[in-house]
This record gives structure tokens, sequence and C-alpha cells, in this order.
């Protein structure tokens, strides 16, 4: 069910004002029950709600999501508001301008509520590595929330904000969904503008929703998408029409990764509810192939390699010189080093200095520039897989979500819990997790620009699981 | 030009090390098998033609836009923005 039609239908029948609606989830996230607010933007939500009020209120028609309360995952610039990333660095910093994707969203009258907690700077799958404590969990709060965007999908699973927009780098939009059994988006690179984003590793940054329906996944993704000038990786992209995706039949075989399943690091329910699934969907009639491809530990670490290298260049700006945390030392150098010392986390230091690491003379070669060409070789694979087949599904994780405090002491263990969303992303797919298939949900990828066909594919297996 | 610079002066970050679960990551790459036929174009899809580049023009930034640049600044003093005292080695 579409939460944003339904909330539609019931301010323009005037079943509820837009005012009681906001001020309803701004009560609901000020208790931040689940530590997943950073900021509440309160003041401005209520002033844009009693301006849709009065145009209710005038017989003036609204659009569909017009008045529907919104989530930010505070990594996105809206002017005026604290854009923190979850850091000490940027405790105190506001943005001076705001997101083209948020913008689009705010000028087809959505009203955003809260910027949200998460891994700081998307450098975590826990949304533990934060200075707002600790993401619980939607189902049950003693499990991490997931990671980076746990505060969105926890607010999206618990109601608290219509839909939510989430970052997705390697896997923080689609983890964290699954864990919190709501959808989850990462579209076709690209698709979406990343101009106003906060930067973690730029070839691979996404923007896209969360929520609770495929319906509102579709909308909200149809208004971000677009060609962008100050993003220049940007392309434009046809509306999803609501009629694509529930037409399925242009589906007609699915691939899965054998070696995901096989793997000694697959807990055996999610194994077997997978296996169960696939069994579904042959049934059906649709013919469904085993694939080879790279072993996770390839995937992982071609991936951090890629990711802590450019987290480390585009975080080199942070240096308390124009903006953030400043602590003086005895010149610029000492001023730079102390700041960065005390105010990243230990986490966002590892990627940095490991970034480093590999751009350094002498070790380029070896592990970034050999990373780049593994990159190419799981982009070619893919190409190549989807000439044999239209979707590839996989399950999100290999287990279910830790307890919370477990992760943070075992950084690889971390990392290599990633194993199955960050190929997804070096390959700049249209990924999707929906809430069902396994106890984290199921992957969905179609090859790049395909995202309608993800849609599809989706609905198809809301129909069948 | 050959001066040797450590992770900790490349990074800013006081006793910087490698970590050791990270090692293990790049471990995996220098072991893995590099494909020399590997299509290199694949990831270039995202170059921007040239005839698709944005207008070369200044965009001036609005007054609420520099106003909270400025509120940014983290040391104002007499009016001006402070930096760290810039020395030369």
């Amino acid at each position: 069910m579409s939460q944003i039609k339904k909330i539609h239908t019931q301010l323009i029948n005037k079943e509820i004002s837009c005012t009681a609606l906001v001020q309803e989830k701004l009560n609901l996230l000020k208790q931040n029950t689940h530590n997943t607010v950073n900021s509440l933007l309160d003041s401005m939500a209520l002033e844009l709600a009693s301006k849709v009020d009065a145009k209710i209120t005038n017989g003036e028609e609204i659009g569909l999501l017009e008045g529907i309360p919104f989530g930010i995952k505070d990594v996105y610039m809206v002017q005026g508001t604290y854009t923190t990333a979850s850091s000490d660095l940027l405790k105190n910093y506001k943005s001076s301008y705001t997101a083209t994707a948020i913008q689009k969203l705010l000028d087809a009258g959505a009203i955003p509520l809260v910027k949200e907690n998460c891994d700081s700077f998307g450098h975590g799958s826990s949304s533990e590595n934060t200075i707002f404590g600790a993401v619980k969990n939607a189902i049950n709060p003693d499990l991490v929330g997931g990671g980076s965007s746990g505060g969105s999908a926890v607010n999206v699973a618990k109601d608290f904000t219509a839909f939510s927009i989430g970052g997705d780098t390697g896997g923080s939009i689609r983890q964290p969904a699954g864990y919190n059994k709501v959808y989850g988006l990462k579209p076709t690179y690209g698709r979406i503008s990343r101009y106003g984003l906060m930067a973690y590793a730029s070839s691979t940054d996404c923007v896209g929703p969360i929520a609770k329906s495929i319906e509102d996944i579709r909308i909200v993704l149809n208004i971000m998408s677009g060609k962008d000038v100050r993003d220049q990786t940007t392309f434009s992209s046809e509306e999803i029409l609501e009629d694509t995706v529930s037409n399925s039949s242009t589906i007609k075989t699915v691939g899965y990764f054998k070696n995901f399943i096989e793997s000694e690091a697959i807990s055996p329910q999610i194994k077997q509810d997978f296996l169960a699934t696939i069994d579904k969907i042959k049934a059906k009639g649709i013919k469904v192939k085993e694939l080879d491809f790279f072993n996770s530990d390839v995937l992982v670490s071609t991936y951090y390699t890629l990711a802590m290298a450019e987290t480390a260049s585009n975080l080199s700006r942070l240096d308390g010189t124009n903006y953030g945390a400043r602590i003086e030392g005895e010149n610029l150098k000492d001023t730079y080093s102390i700041t960065r010392s005390e105010k990243f986390s230990e986490e966002s230091k590892r990627r940095i200095i490991g970034g480093n690491q590999v751009l350094s003379q002498g070790f380029s070669d070896e592990i970034y520039l050999k990373a780049q060409n593994l990159r190419d070789q799981i982009s070619a694979r893919f190409s190549d897989d989807f000439n044999e087949v239209d979707i590839i599904v996989s399950p999100v994780t290999p287990a279910n979500p830790p307890k919370i405090g477990e992760s943070l002491n075992d950084p690889l263990a971390m990392y290599l819990s990633d194993a199955y969303t960050v190929g997804f992303s070096l390959g700049e797919l249209p990924t999707l997790t929906i809430p069902k298939g396994t106890e984290t949900g199921l992957q969905i990828t179609a090859d790049k620009k395909k995202d309608a066909q993800v849609l599809q594919f989706a609905n198809f297996l809301n129909d069948i699981l | 030009m050959s001066k040797i610079m450590t992770v900790d002066i490349l990074s800013s970050i006081k006793g910087a090390v490698p970590s050791e679960s990270v090692n293990k990551l790049f471990d995996v790459i220098k072991n893995a098998n590099q494909n020399n036929n590997a299509n290199n174009n694949v990831n270039n899809n995202n170059v921007v033609s040239l005839n698709d580049l944005r207008e070369d023009v200044v965009i001036e930034s609005s007054k609420i836009e520099k106003e909270i640049i400025v509120e940014n600044f983290p040391k104002e003093k007499n009016g001006f923005l402070v930096v760290a005292k810039v020395i030369e080695d």
C-alpha cells in the first residue's frame, strides 16, 4: 500500500490536516526512541504544512507529494539546516545550499521533518559509528539498525516518516532496508544527481529512496531523477509509469550467483529461504540460471580499496580551515593534523589512512590500479551476465543483524558483511531490496539504466512470496 | 622530490599507522588475478562529452548562502576570518 497515496487521499478528503499530520510525526520523532534523529526541522515543516492546509482550504488542487512528510539522511545539504554527517568534525556545520535531489522533492511539495542518523560520512554498516548514539533496529531494538542509512530505514519502518532519502555507496540503503524490513533502492549510478550529497566514494555514491511500498519508491525515484549540470555524471531518464511496473511479462530469465549461496559465511536459514524463493520463481515458469561470479573477498576488497582511496581524497578538505571544528596548533599543518586526529572517528581515520596507503607511491600500481582493473573485470562480467539473464536476485546480507556493540570491534567482519551489496555498486547497477524472501530481504538487480525492470520484478515477487 | 611521506603525513592524522584489518583486504587484491585484457573502457561511460560541458559562467551565490558560509567559518576576530599561521618548509 502506497503511504504517499494514502496520505494524499486523506489530505484532499480533509480527513486530516497537514499540520496535524506533521505535528504527529514530529512528536514521534522528538522522543527519539531509536536514535534516528540528528536534528528536527520542526519550524520549517510546520510552516510548509500550514501552506498546504491553506491551499486545501481554498479548494486548490495539490500535487501527489504535497504535504507528504519525509526524512533526510544527515549527509544531504538543506540550506540553513545542520548537516553533520553524524560526525564530530561537522557537528555545528550548516548547509549553505540545498542538494538537487532534495530540492526536487521540496519543489514537489514534500515536507522534510528530520535529518537522520547514520554512520559518520557513510563509514560503517551498522549506524554505530556516529556521535548521536547507535541507531536501534525497528524490529528488535537490541540489534543494529544497519548502515550507513540506518536512521532513515528505521524511521520508515516505524512510520515516523512516509519515506526517507538515504545514500548508498556500497549497500548503505539496501542493507538497512533489509535489516528493518522495508524497501530501499540504489538506482543506476548517475540517474539521480549527487550535487549536495556529502561525498564518500564519488564513483559509487548514489542517492535513493527508502519506503514501505514499491509504488512509493517509484513515485520518489521519478521526482528525483534527471540530468543536472551540477553533477556531470547524471543522465536523463524516462519517467517510470505505474502501468509499466505492473507488467512483468518481459522478464523471462533470472540468474543468481552460485558462490554467494555456497559461501561458508551465509547463515543456513538465509540460504534455505533464498533457495525456496528460487523454487517459487521457477514454479512460475521463469527460467533460472546459476551464474559464476567473483569471490566475496575479492568483491569486498576491490570495493573497499577504491572507496577508501576516494574517501581519503574527498575528506582531505576537512581540515578545520574554512568550516567545521578547528583545534589550533602551532602552525597550519599542526592545526590540520590535530583537528583531523581528534575530530574524525576511528573508522573514518582507518579508511582515510587505508586510502592514502593505496594511493601512495609504490603501492598504487600493486593495489589501487589493480583494484581498478578488477572493477573493470567485474563490470565486464555483469555485461556478459545480462546478455544471459534479465534479472539477478541475491540475498542482501549473509546473516541477520548483529547486536548493538558487537560489530565495532571487528572491522574486517563488518567489511565482509557487505559481501552481497558491494559488487552491484561497482557495476553501477540498479538494485532494490525488498523485505521478502529471506530474513533480511532480497536484492533485485537489472542491467544499467533498467531501473524500471527492477521494480517490475519486485512487483512480481511481491505477488508470489 | 624523492622525499618519503608516511601515511600520518599524507593523511594529516597524528600517529596514523596502517590497520591490520585493512591490510588483509589489500592482500586479497595483491593476490588476485589481474586480467591484462580487461576492457579498460568499461567504467569510462561517465566521461562527459565535450559537447555536453556546462557553461563556463560565474554563478553568483545568494546573500543567504554567503552569510552561512561566513557563519560556518571556525574563527573570527574584529570582523576578519582568521586562519592558522602559514609556514613554509
